[in-house]
């Protein structure tokens, strides 16, 4: 029922707001208008039976109340379904007929009744368009005139002039809540359109998030490394498949345990466990990779501290690999190294000794050319011997198992053994070796002999190979600091390019365009001695001018034995 | 009667390469291939000189000269170590009279030892 009367009195939303709040402020005059005029019929009609007046009368109250409510009526339907204007203007015009009869003509024309007359000025406006306002005041205005005149009085021009006043404040009122309206319309619109635009941003950016979240999780779970993240309290918040399968743990039980629920195993060594802690645990990540052993994996375990935008910590996130395969690979390195060192060296030592025993006639009386032979057996051999310690000490050395000893070593030494080494090879070549001490080194200094040994033949080496003639010096002399002493091998060969100064101390690598066969050797030589030297803590430099020679010099701390003692 | 050295080393070639370089120096040579024979022999002999190979089936190089070391009977004898590791080598310079690293070439190891003779 209530449904049915709002239906009845709903408007049809157009395009034109202004014309729907006309329609509807017309249907409450109307609904208004319908209720006065059958409480009007009623009372009149009571009224007149209970005072007795005429059945003429009476008739004319019963009649013109329903034609009343039939206009209405028809004034409604106009308004629902047709123009709201037109509906106005009619409803307007009838409201200036009824008046006609509401009183007697002198009161209208210029008595109690005038005001009357207001009301549909005023209501013009409001209906129809703001300056309808002046027709109805003209309008109204006609008809007192007509009555005044019907009555033989002249009509009350201040009243009529009040009419076009009002007409004058109703236009401007109603004009000012048309354009007020207006402008709430359209921040209302500019409003909405801004909520959708922002709706609109909002749900790209979820989506976006949405996407690049599940971006990173399709990442995470498809790295082979294993990856947990703690929050501040150490608890797990993030753990990817890999790390499940590393601890062999499901994925749901890793999150949300703590860093101790997760380490407990019997495959971890209590030290590997520790380990582990105290680099989670500290902020400060000093023991950043390193290797433990959970049961027969090998894992290498990594952390880092998880920062918020402003570099706040809030956790920290660990990185665990798999490095088993890596570990034995290692493993049987070192074993191929070792078995290398002992077992290749023995028979190319026997290679060595009877080749030279030939040649010494321990097995009796040879010929030159016999001898010669040995002879050759012999330098090959050597050379064998030499390619294999140099592989064996870059082997050692990558392994980080190479280490310097600390004990006494006599600078002087080194360079009789030097002469020893080398005196042969270079008279081959007829070069000269020249060796020199400055006196102001002390007799004794602490090193390791057998290396500083390896670093002087492997120089010297190196420059034989590069010099065709003239001669090389060696010279080991204290420096002005008092705190570093030098080895110098100085050449007269063919010098190093500049492009090929930064290659030359890398591993396998010998200047370009000359060839390997010429020089022999495997390219590890000057690589070695430059890592042996950074061991020791010093450094190596060259200087070089093509056709001139080369200038090697190794800068090492100096410490002299007394001062040690 | 020439002076007795002793050749412990297990290698077969080495043997006899040291063995020829010691009979060169002008030693009586005696070559043992095993550091518990070795070890036996020592209870027997005082030889002048001893070449000692590390690496040895039984009874280590490094014990046996931490044996004759020990013992005030073999206090003279001359060790010579031959090595192949040279950090091992460097370790024992304290103990032994000499310490050569393999490879070891004959005439090296012939001119080292003519200079170990006893004085006459």
């Amino acid at each position: 029922m209530k449904n049915s009367i709002r239906e009845l009195f709903k408007i049809p939303e157009t395009a034109d707001l202004d014309d729907t709040r006309r329609k509807k402020l017309l249907n409450i005059l109307l609904m208004s208008m319908f209720v006065l005029t059958i409480l009007g019929v009623t009372f009149s009609g009571v009224d007149g039976i209970i005072k007795g007046v005429n059945a003429e009368d009476l008739m004319l109250v019963f009649i013109s109340g329903p034609i009343l409510l039939a206009v209405i009526i028809g004034i409604f339907i106009l308004n629902r379904f047709y123009s709201g204007k037109v509906a106005g203007t009619i409803f307007l015009i009838l409201l200036l007929i009824v008046f006609f009869f509401t009183d007697t003509p002198a009161e209208l024309s210029g008595g109690r009744s005038l005001f009357v007359f207001f009301i549909p000025v005023t209501i013009a406006s409001l209906l129809i368009t703001p300056a309808t306002s002046f027709i109805f005041a003209l309008l109204g205005s006609l008809e007192i005139i007509y009555i005044s005149s019907s009555i033989g009085i002249s009509p009350n021009y201040p009243g009529i002039i009040g009419f076009f006043l009002l007409a004058i404040i109703s236009w401007l009122s109603s004009r000012s809540l048309e354009q007020a309206l207006k402008d709430l319309r359209t921040t209302n619109a500019e409003l909405d359109q801004r909520v959708e635009d922002r709706t609109r941003e909002l749900s790209a950016a979820l989506s976006r998030e949405t996407i690049e979240a599940g971006r990173r999780e399709a990442i995470l779970n498809s790295i082979a490394d294993g990856v947990v993240v703690f929050d501040r309290n150490g608890t797990a918040i993030l753990a990817n498949p890999s790390i499940a399968h590393l601890l062999n743990k499901p994925q749901e039980k890793i999150i949300g345990s703590g860093l101790n629920d997760l380490l407990v195993s019997d495959e971890l060594k209590a030290g590997d466990r520790g380990k582990i802690a105290a680099l989670l645990e500290k902020s400060a990540h000093e023991f950043s990779n390193f290797r433990v052993q959970l049961g027969k994996k090998t894992l290498s375990v990594n952390a880092a501290d998880v920062r918020d935008d402003r570099n706040h910590p809030v956790g920290t996130v660990a990185v665990l690999r798999d490095f088993t395969n890596e570990a034995e690979l290692e493993q049987m390195k070192n074993t191929f190294i070792a078995i290398v060192s002992h077992e290749l060296r023995t028979p190319l030592n026997a290679i060595l000794g009877y080749a030279e025993m030939l040649k010494e006639a321990v097995y009796g009386q040879v010929n030159e050319k016999q001898k010669n032979a040995s002879a050759r057996i012999m330098m090959n051999a050597q050379r064998l011997i030499g390619i294999v310690t140099d592989l064996l000490d870059q082997a050692q050395i990558e392994a980080g198992k190479l280490k310097i000893q600390v004990m006494p070593c006599k600078p002087a030494e080194l360079l009789d053994n030097l002469h020893g080494v080398m005196d042969k090879i270079v008279s081959d070549k007829n070069i000269d070796l020249i060796t020199e001490l400055d006196p102001a080194m002390p007799p004794t200094i602490i090193g390791d002999p057998q290396r500083l040994q390896q670093i002087l033949v492997n120089l010297t080496n190196n420059a034989v190979k590069f010099t065709e003639r003239g001669s090389i010096h060696v010279k080991i002399q204290p420096n002005h600091d008092g705190r570093t002493w030098q080895i110098q091998t100085l050449d007269t060969g063919s010098g190093i390019p500049e492009d090929a100064r930064e290659y030359i101390f890398e591993t396998f690598r010998q200047v370009e365009g000359a060839s390997t066969r010429e020089h022999g050797g495997v390219g590890l030589g000057l690589a070695i001695v430059k890592q042996l030297v950074e061991l020791m803590n010093g450094k190596i430099t060259v200087e070089s001018q093509i056709a001139k020679g080369s200038t090697f010099t190794v800068i090492l701390p100096l410490i002299p034995y007394e001062a040690a003692t | 009667m020439k002076e007795l050295a002793l050749i412990i080393e297990d290698d077969e070639d080495l043997s006899e390469i040291f063995g020829q370089a010691l009979s060169a120096a002008d030693y009586e040579i005696e070559i043992i291939r095993d550091g518990a024979i070795a070890q036996n022999r020592l209870k027997e002999v005082v030889p002048v000189v001893v070449v000692l190979d590390m690496h040895l089936p039984h009874v280590s190089g490094n014990i046996l000269l931490k044996q004759i070391r020990a013992d005030e009977r073999l206090a003279k004898i001359r060790v010579v170590v031959a090595t192949a590791d040279a950090q091992m080598g460097e370790n024992l310079r304290g103990d032994a009279d000499l310490v050569l690293i393999k490879p070891i070439t004959f005439i090296q190891l012939r001119d080292l030892t003519f200079r170990l003779h006893s004085p006459k």
